[in-house]
């Protein structure tokens, strides 16, 4: 190789080299077929353009390349419907299970987030402390760096509440004296539960704070919860990635065997590897389009089936709960994750193929 | 265009498929391979195609060492040879016109551009007429024809053509060494194996012949 002269791209002695080059299959075939009538007056004169040409050609050539086989897999895809709708099913399937874990566990953050503003701490006062002192304690209170907020509730308004919410008027109206103290509704500057814990200890401290209520464990139990569920979500979601990726590749695999011959055949008159990796890479991501599509409407179907159901429910704790629904950016997150595991699958499986065949 | 420096081919260790084997094919040259079946004929044009490298020894085409190739740059390489198989190589799910412009296909030529240059390499082997047969459809001949078509369609510099005339009757036989002739007669390098002695000495060129893997004739070379 290193011996050929520098001119040689003039003469057909240079083709290995002058093939990889980034010139087109014209130029390269002239150069060979017609020794005398190459690069030389071109190059010289307009060798740039030249160049750029060629290479603004070659990018057609691997764009026309691209649509004609985006095309060709999919016409194969649509010509056995069945079977194709099957694999497109099965990894819709296994893309539903994670994708719908985590809509619940969407749902449930929301939630978190109602529950992290009602999160409060309540301050009951000594039964002697009166108006006036009750004033200078919330005054107290207030001046503390970890307190957002207060809401004082005297005797009578926390007696009338309480009697609200229990719907009993008499009963209450039959005692003396009311046993109720004073009580300071503290909503806190975090809801981070150790700065919550040392609020409450510095209140506790206060002249007439006869006791802090702090009641956290319920928030803490759901928010493990919730970050469990967030983890198995995403072992689901790698796990069923996986199946995806062997769902695909098997698929892919079986279709590579049955082209064999064609793709010996190629090879044997220098189609390059990525040339003939191209379908199938098409092929894949087609199935990731499709099982992905037929996951959203899965999850779709199964929203519509259980809203009913959860409706009713809310309703029957006087609440309004709807099922979260993706929206469109978790749509094209689903549907990009669900191509490119098709593409990647389909990669993984013609590279593993591609080296075992050999022209004969 | 073609050199073998002492080169020899072994597979699997036990036998010399191919044996210190030296000779030069010129530019323009047209040359038969012969030897009977098991000689080394298949292996020698196989080296040739990169298909396998050498177990010793340097073939040259065009000036490279071929066995210095990478593996990314043989199929860049491969498209610079036409080749015609004994058993055609067709595929069986695409039409004529479909067979002979897949080199054109993968090189990316411009598919008008292929087209006119797909008819124009099926009007030179005179089956123009059935470009939307497909090429189960076709006699022996015509099929072989369909594969001279392919290897030529690109004009390449060197044709390799593995006993081409492999299962066809002497007229056909001879048609199709006629059209080699032709491609010959525009300056393409041309080297063919075939054991059809009888046709061979008819056409008057140079004869490589190999025994056991080795040559052991060089008749009229220029």
């Amino acid at each position: 190789m290193k011996r050929s002269s520098p001119r040689s791209t003039t003469t057909p002695s240079a083709t290995p080299r002058q093939a990889t080059s980034r010139q087109g299959g014209a130029a390269r075939k002239r150069s060979l077929a017609k020794p005398e009538a190459a690069a030389p007056d071109t190059a010289s004169r307009s060798g740039a353009r030249y160049q750029q040409t060629r290479f603004s050609s070659r990018l057609r050539a691997w764009g026309r390349h691209h649509r004609a086989m985006a095309l060709d897999s999919l016409y194969r895809l649509v010509r056995h419907p069945l079977g194709n709708l099957l694999t497109m099913l099965a990894i819709a399937i296994a893309l539903v299970l994670p994708a719908a874990l985590w809509l619940t566990l969407d749902s449930a953050k929301l939630l978190n987030t109602e529950l992290d503003e009602s999160a409060t701490l309540t301050v009951y006062l000594d039964v002697s402390v009166d108006e006036a002192q009750a004033v200078r304690i919330e005054e107290a209170v207030v001046a503390d760096e970890g307190v957002a907020g207060t809401r004082r509730i005297s005797p009578e308004q926390g007696m009338a509440e309480f009697q609200e919410s229990l719907g009993v008027d008499d009963t209450l109206a039959g005692l003396e004296d009311n046993p109720l103290p004073t009580s300071i509704v503290i909503a806190p500057q975090t809801v981070d539960p150790q700065a919550m814990a040392g609020l409450a200890q510095r209140l506790e401290g206060l002249a007439g704070v006869d006791e802090v209520r702090l009641d956290l464990a319920w928030v803490e139990r759901l928010r493990h919860l919730a970050e469990l569920g967030r983890r198995v979500a995403l072992a689901l979601g790698v796990l069923f990635g996986f199946g995806v990726l062997l769902v695909v590749g098997n698929t892919i695999r079986l279709a590579v065997e049955s082209r064999r011959r064609e793709i010996e055949v190629v090879m044997l008159i220098g189609a390059t590897h990525a040339f003939v990796r191209r379908p199938f890479l098409y092929s894949g991501a087609w199935y990731g389009v499709g099982g992905g599509l037929l996951a959203l409407g899965l999850l779709g179907l199964g929203n519509y089936w259980l809203s009913l159901p959860v409706a009713a429910l809310a309703a029957s704790y006087g609440a309004s709960f709807t099922l979260p629904q993706l929206d469109v950016t978790g749509s094209t997150i689903l549907l990009s994750c669900s191509t490119l595991l098709g593409w990647l699958g389909a990669w993984l499986a013609v590279t593993r193929h591609l080296t075992s065949i050999r022209p004969r | 265009m073609i050199a073998f420096e002492h080169v020899s081919k072994r597979y699997g260790g036990r036998f010399d498929a191919l044996a210190h084997l030296n000779f030069r094919v010129a530019r323009g040259e047209m040359v038969f391979l012969t030897g009977h079946s098991g000689a080394g004929k298949s292996s020698l044009l196989r080296l040739i195609m990169r298909l396998e490298k050498p177990s010793r020894g340097r073939v040259v085409v065009a000036g490279h060492d071929i066995a210095q190739l990478h593996a990314s740059q043989v199929p860049f390489y491969r498209r610079q040879i036409g080749v015609v198989f004994q058993d055609h190589q067709l595929l069986f799910d695409r039409s004529v016109f479909h067979n002979v412009s897949l080199p054109l296909e993968i090189q990316g030529v411009e598919p008008r551009e292929a087209a006119r240059r797909v008819r124009a390499a099926l009007d030179k082997v005179g089956l123009l007429h059935r470009e939307k047969a497909l090429p189960v459809e076709l006699s022996g001949g015509e099929q072989q024809r369909v594969g001279i078509a392919r290897a030529v369609v690109n004009k390449p510099a060197l044709l390799l053509a593995d006993e081409p005339t492999g299962n066809l009757d002497p007229q056909l036989s001879a048609d199709i060494m006629a059209l080699f002739e032709d491609f010959n007669r525009i300056g393409t390098t041309v080297m063919i194996a075939s054991h059809d002695l009888a046709l061979i000495a008819r056409l008057r060129h140079r004869i490589l012949r190999l025994r056991d893997g080795r040559l052991v004739g060089d008749e009229g070379a220029v």
